[in-house]
């Protein structure tokens, strides 16, 4: 096997939640050697669980444990003068800084873009922030449901309401983080690319609500050619999604041949036998009518079974998985997709793993989520070169987080 | 100099995730040829889907000329005509992707490989080509021939079940899944191009869209495995956060979004309420009693809320420092003063259409401008790929073109 992609490449991340430390995986499990500094009490997805049953712990978050793969962590108070010297260092050592910190607090530290990129000019400095680093709302807070509905995604949520008097909803889960870290990564991978041209880094500046608009490209199609924008769909829903005996299926036969399989399927009933539903445009414009015998059909199927019998006649539908079906794919199974990681205090679980598999460059989960303040003498004595005394010195100051359970 | 100049990619993607993210390739300066049959070119080319044609919905025309929706997905390419039916075709590009960097289909699993352009055929032709494949499920396993699109790999991903009113069913998105995947795809080939400037080698890429909507869920993942509990949807809410929602404002399905992550935070809402008294309400006092007393604190805020007009309201909120929103349709995004100020739309002249603004990319880099240029027309590029890069005599071209291999 080849030797990882990004080996070599050295990267610090000063980030929290999901945006940054997501992009930080994505680099870590291409074999980058990434550093999370944590304040001393912990990153807040520490906080956010899911938990096992036994209840919340620090160390057996599962959000926390999953974006934070293939990591080394220090935990440091960078508000102490000490704590700021070893930021500083680490800055002076990577390629890549990963901030997903208000767009001031570096600043304010000492720490802007152009000392940091006097400090070391070949860095990439991947910022995220929630409005950008310039504009009138550079300066504000936002999170997971303020992003989603400013960005534009969010009003169009649920696709399918059916009364306008209720409220648009956001995703569920951390989709703003997710979709905030991965055009994080294009950009990064880009800026280290141009490096290899140039020599030099670059400040890279993402703004989570753009990211959020750039999932809703079709906001053009409204605007010059009035195609509708709303979550109360223009005619009532017809197809789309469906309940099953166990759940939920989405169905969308759209084409003639692929309605035609569907009736086939549905075993040839009378109410769709009319020659008008060979229509497409037909069927758009009155398939609602037909929607409550399509439904009654639908509820006595279960959803994997009828998505066998229809993806394999070619018609486009897809059950709508819980995490459980997710866990059960055979497909996922077959891939090989999911990857078991053991954490020596959260234990073994299955981890998703990437949607690119690789002939050359296997992506790999090299260490499990650090915990708090894991390698704070790793990193400072063998990384930084502090010397043992330095680095008792900096553990009494309290600039890093003296760690209880630490070995040796 | 841009990132991925001197980069050349052959792109055999269609509909939204592919070209999209051959798009984002083409931004960073890379030479991105879009191939299409011209007798069957991208569907989004296609008025209806595309959106052009609106006077006569039941007409899915064909046209060369870019449809709005075609730029927004296909913007600084060229464009080749093939017809991938007659060998010439075949062999032309074959020809053209053995003169490529990086070549990517999302066509069903095989289908390049009967052409004679799977990855095999082509490293042969080129050792350290990249090839990357994305399809539904991967090239590989029981479900890689059943095909899909974005809101069902959103479906099987686990994703969907995930959003929408915890009293309702579940919610794929509009659409966002496809530009997600998209963005992975361009971050994993950008990844293999730079492992190939350090080691000389290419690789393939089997991509799975459905596990790129899995790798976003990955803590509900573990979740489960932990507590045994399945999640459910939970509309606006937040598992520890109250206030935490969309509320009413006046007008017609105006709505702002606020959430509050602390007492502090409570208490700066209140104040902006005329309810101070809230803050030291033991109803509303803690995180916990907020969370406990959500419906009946939603009420009160909404009771607010609904005689106020959203935009002052955002304004004042904003500016009392509190995480607000307003819930922006298509006209509030393009009016969005902030999102102006930061050049997140880009203007192209279009053929035909005249000047478009359209949605950017998410970066903005101090050394990469990225490149914008209009969505190439069907067939423009055919002179310049056919002549110049493959070196066919203006003779094969016509003969070519009497053939009806290309338009």
């Amino acid at each position: 096997m080849s030797k990882s992609i990004l080996s070599g490449v050295k990267v610090v991340e000063f980030a929290t939640m999901v945006s940054g430390p997501y992009c930080g995986k994505l680099l870590g499990d291409l074999g980058a050697d990434v550093i999370k500094v944590e304040p001393p009490g912990g990153d807040p997805a520490r906080e956010c669980g899911p938990f096992p049953a036994t209840g919340p712990d620090k160390e057996q978050s599962a959000l926390f444990l999953y974006v934070n793969t293939s990591k080394r962590g220090v935990a440091l108070d960078v508000e102490k003068p000490e704590g700021l010297e070893v930021l500083r260092r680490l800055i002076k050592w990577a390629d890549v800084l990963i901030d997903n910190h208000p767009p001031r607090y570096l600043e304010n530290l000492g720490l802007s873009w152009k000392e940091v990129s006097s400090l070391n000019p070949g860095l990439v400095y991947t910022s995220i922030t929630p409005y950008g680093r310039t504009g009138p709302r550079a300066n504000e807070e936002g999170d997971e449901l303020t992003l989603i509905h400013s960005g534009g995604i969010g009003y169009l949520l649920p696709t399918r309401a059916e009364d306008i008097t209720r409220p648009p909803v956001k995703m569920g889960g951390y989709a703003v983080g997710y979709y905030g870290g991965l055009a994080a990564a294009v950009a990064t991978m880009a800026a280290l690319l141009g490096r290899q041209k140039s020599g030099k880094g670059q400040l890279i500046d993402i703004s989570l609500q753009e990211v959020v608009l750039a999932h809703v490209r079709g906001i053009a199609g409204a605007r010059y050619h009035g195609v509708p924008w709303n979550r109360v769909p223009a005619v009532p829903p017809a197809m789309g999604r469906m309940k099953t005996s166990d759940g939920y299926i989405l169905i969308a036969p759209v084409e003639n041949h692929q309605w035609k399989a569907f009736v086939e399927l549905m075993g040839n009933p009378e109410w769709a036998s009319g020659p008008e539903w060979d229509s497409m445009f037909y069927r758009g414009q009155h398939m609602f009518e037909i929607a409550p015998q399509i439904q009654g059909w639908v509820l006595q199927q279960r959803k994997q079974d009828l998505y066998h019998q229809g993806a394999g006649k070619g018609i486009p539908m897809g059950p709508i998985n819980t995490v459980k079906d997710v866990l059960e794919s055979p497909q996922y199974a077959a891939r090989g997709y999911f990857v078991e990681v053991e954490h020596p205090k959260a234990g073994k679980y299955k981890y998703p793993g990437w949607p690119y598999q690789m002939s050359a460059t296997p992506p790999r989960v090299s260490s499990p989520a650090p915990l708090l303040g894991q390698h704070n003498r790793e990193v400072l004595c063998s990384v930084l070169n502090y010397s043992e005394e330095e680095y008792r010195h900096l553990q009494q100051l309290g600039a890093i987080k003296p760690v209880t359970d630490e070995r040796r | 100099m841009l990132p991925l100049e001197g980069i050349r990619v052959a792109d055999f993607t269609w509909v939204w995730a592919g070209p999209y993210a051959a798009m984002v390739l083409a931004t960073f300066g890379a030479e991105v040829i879009k191939i299409e049959g011209h007798k069957r070119p991208d569907m989004i080319r296609r008025g209806v889907t595309g959106w052009r044609v609106r006077d006569d919905p039941t007409a899915i025309e064909v046209t060369a000329i870019p449809s709005t929706g075609f730029h927004a997905l296909n913007m600084s390419k060229k464009s080749v005509t093939l017809d991938m039916a007659m060998p010439e075709g075949r062999e032309l590009a074959r020809r053209l992707a053995a003169m490529s960097d990086v070549v990517m289909d999302n066509m069903r699993p095989g289908a390049m490989a009967a052409l004679g352009l799977g990855y095999e055929d082509l490293r042969k032709l080129r050792p350290d080509i990249i090839v990357l494949s994305s399809s539904s499920h991967g090239q590989k396993g029981p479900y890689s021939r059943y095909e899909g699109f974005a809101t069902i790999h959103q479906s099987i991903g686990g994703q969907s079940y995930l959003t929408g009113y915890p009293d309702d069913g579940p919610s794929p998105g509009p659409n966002d899944t496809d530009i997600m995947n998209a963005t992975t795809t361009a971050f994993i080939i950008m990844a293999a191009i730079y492992h190939r400037q350090q080691t000389g080698e290419g690789q393939f890429i089997d991509f799975s869209q459905c596990e790129g909507v899995t790798s976003l869920i990955g803590e509900a993942v573990l979740g489960y495995q932990m507590n045994g509990v399945i999640p459910e949807r939970m509309g606006n809410a937040h598992p520890k956060y109250a206030p935490h929602n969309l509320y009413r404002c006046w007008g017609v399905d105006r709505w702002i979004a606020i959430e509050v992550h602390s007492d502090e935070e409570f208490a700066i809402l209140a104040r902006a309420m005329g309810k101070p008294e809230l803050a030291s309400d033991p109803r509303f006092a803690t995180m916990e009693a907020r969370k406990k007393n959500e419906a009946e604190l939603d009420r009160i805020i909404e009771d607010w809320t609904r005689w106020r007009s959203l935009e002052r309201l955002e304004d004042e909120l904003r500016q009392a420092g509190l995480r607000v929103a307003m819930c922006q349709d298509y006209r509030d995004l393009y009016a969005d003063p902030h999102l102006r100020a930061r050049g997140a739309f880009v203007t192209i002249d279009a053929p035909v259409m005249g000047k478009l603004e359209l949605v950017g990319v998410p970066w903005k880099m101090s050394d990469c401008q990225p490149v914008f240029r209009p969505a190439p027309i069907l067939g423009e590029h055919n002179d310049y790929v056919l002549r110049e890069l493959l070196g066919l005599s203006q003779t094969e071209i016509e003969e070519l073109r009497r053939k009806e291999v290309i338009l």
